[in-house]
């Protein structure tokens, strides 16, 4: 890989040891993923940020960084982490737990990354159409890419990292306009009745791409919060970083598509996926927001829950960011009648459930659903926004 | 290290520098570090894997490639740092997640090798610097090192 003479200093350690390892790290990394050079993000967002899911050993590195003297070079974002202060108390965590995570976020705000800790931190600060990210979660990244126009590849938690701190990233993938080209044709022969419909559609895309980038060539236009999860569940379902559907906005009208593969898709196929992915019990706790409840749906939210009680023996919970929730206090306050939870800077995905000893979530995200399983070990039932609103409350 | 006539030689890509020799242990599966290796035991916990139960420590760890979370990297620096790090990382497939963690752990690796040429308790000698995989001697006793 070619490096500049400033590069070549901080890979010689001159700008600190914090700075020589991220360097390095993305220097081995260009290396193998064949990129030449590295190139300026206006960006990072990082994963790695919950003590559910990171463990120990990210305390230990991120501790281990910071001695270092590493700080970030470029706006900085982080992920959600294990809990807010409300979700602390109803899991009742033990000490040991908060401190752990407690240290992680003492540790990234050192290195000067922003606490957001939400996976839509694109809502406070929107990147410019084709500026180059390094951008983990990677639902975010799909948003980025397809909705926004930026460009940046599926970072993992220590290369988004990384390029924080040397604000830049190597040039591969989906920097280079060659790689962000549809790679596969998809059609349904039904219009998605609601955004489960929707999403988990995008879960079954996921899975048939096999890594290439989707068009769908015949989907209705959709709103900005159903593009969200429909990202989000290309991305859980099988690694999509990108997609396209007839309104995207990158030049995406452009491009002759006629030569591509075609894979259709039916109505029973999704109806297997949601069926796959969801119990039919009844559940202990209802929750929304995975990825982050947009004002969109907080309003539609609100709309669903007026006049409504939430069911005594049932907890419904509603994740989104912190930031959001600040932007209109009176959303929060109509969702909040209801006895429904808004909780920020976590969720559920990256909490620790079990604690609460339930064994069956609602929720109307197929990422959710495929991960809770296994990280918390409950079991989901899948319904969408107005059916998840009725299972929280008494008709 | 005294010079000793490999039986096989494996030509691959140096990732990290540095040498080392050990035994091997070598799995035809996938490795997650995250959750699939206990970071304070340096015992492979992933239920169902080949290395199930066994100990990666002081190893010269062969395998296709990692999986899972990217965190998984940070897994490899806390066994460095309990001293429970393999000594070596031998992979079919550079992908990002071990490559980091090699990196960051400076434990040396090299790619591009087929682990099928090699078995759990060979005697290795891996040179990161220039992508080289020496079996010293098969099966056998495992050695002092």
């Amino acid at each position: 890989m070619y490096l500049t003479r400033d590069e070549e200093r901080i890979l010689d350690g001159e700008a600190g040891p914090g700075a020589q390892l991220a360097i390095r790290i993305l220097v081995k990394l260009g290396d193998i993923l064949g990129a030449e050079r590295l190139i300026p993000v206006a960006s990072a967002h990082v994963s790695g940020v919950s003590y559910k899911t990171a463990g120990d050993a990210a305390v230990e590195f991120l501790r281990e960084l910071r001695e270092m003297g590493a700080e970030a070079a470029v706006p900085a974002t982080t992920n959600p982490c294990g809990f807010d202060e409300r979700l602390r108390d109803i899991l009742r965590l033990p000490g040991e737990v908060v401190r752990a995570q407690e240290e992680i976020l003492s540790s990234y705000e050192a290195m000067r990354l922003r606490k957001t800790l939400t996976c839509v931190p694109y809502y406070e600060t929107r990147p410019e159409s084709s500026s180059h990210l390094a951008w983990a979660e990677s639902s975010a990244v799909a948003y980025a890419n397809s909705v926004i126009g930026a460009c940046t590849n599926r970072e993992g938690a220590p290369s988004a990292l990384a390029a924080a701190i040397i604000g830049k990233t190597p040039d591969y993938g989906l920097h280079r306009p060659e790689n962000r080209r549809p790679e596969l044709r998809i059609r349904v022969d039904f219009e998605p009745e609601d955004e489960l419909w929707l999403w988990a559609l995008g879960f079954l895309i996921g899975e048939l791409s096999k890594g290439a980038i989707p068009f769908l060539e015949n989907i209705r236009a959709l709103s900005d919060w159903e593009l969200k999860g429909l990202g989000a569940s290309m991305a859980s379902g099988g690694m999509v970083a990108m997609f396209y559907t007839p309104d995207s906005p990158p030049g995406a009208a452009h491009v002759n598509t006629g030569d591509l593969e075609l894979v259709e898709i039916g109505e029973e196929d999704v109806r297997d996926t949601i069926e796959r992915l969801s119990s039919s019990d009844e559940p202990d706790l209802v929750f929304v927001g995975c990825p982050h409840c947009s004002i969109e749906e907080l309003e539609l939210l609100a709309a669903l829950l007026r006049g409504r009680e939430v069911r005594e023996d049932r907890l419904f919970l509603i994740c989104t960011s912190r930031y959001l929730r600040g932007v209109r206090p009176s959303l929060i306050e109509a969702i909040e009648a209801s006895g429904a939870l808004v909780i920020v800077d976590t969720c559920l995905v990256v909490s620790w459930v079990e604690r609460l000893g339930i064994d069956v979530v609602a929720t109307n995200s197929p990422k959710a659903a495929y991960y809770l399983p296994g990280l918390s070990g409950v079991r989901v039932r899948l319904a969408n926004l107005r059916e998840c609103v009725e299972l929280a409350c008494p008709p | 290290m005294a010079p000793e006539e490999p039986i096989l030689v494996l030509r691959g890509r140096g990732i990290v520098e540095g040498r080392c020799r050990g035994e091997a242990l070598v799995s035809s599966m996938p490795l997650s570090f995250l959750g699939g290796v206990d970071p304070r035991t340096g015992v492979v916990v992933e239920r169902g894997h080949d290395l199930e139960g066994l100990s990666i420590s002081g190893r010269i760890l062969c395998f296709p490639h990692g999986k899972g979370s990217t965190v998984g990297s940070y897994v490899l620096l806390a066994l460095k740092k309990r001293g429970l790090a393999p000594a070596g990382i031998v992979n079919e497939l550079p992908d990002p997640i071990v490559v980091v963690g090699a990196v960051i752990a400076n434990i040396p690796m090299v790619v591009g090798i087929d682990v099928g040429e090699i078995e759990t308790g060979d005697l290795l000698e891996l040179d990161g610097g220039a992508g080289i995989v020496r079996v010293l001697r098969r099966g056998g006793p495992r050695p002092c090192i």
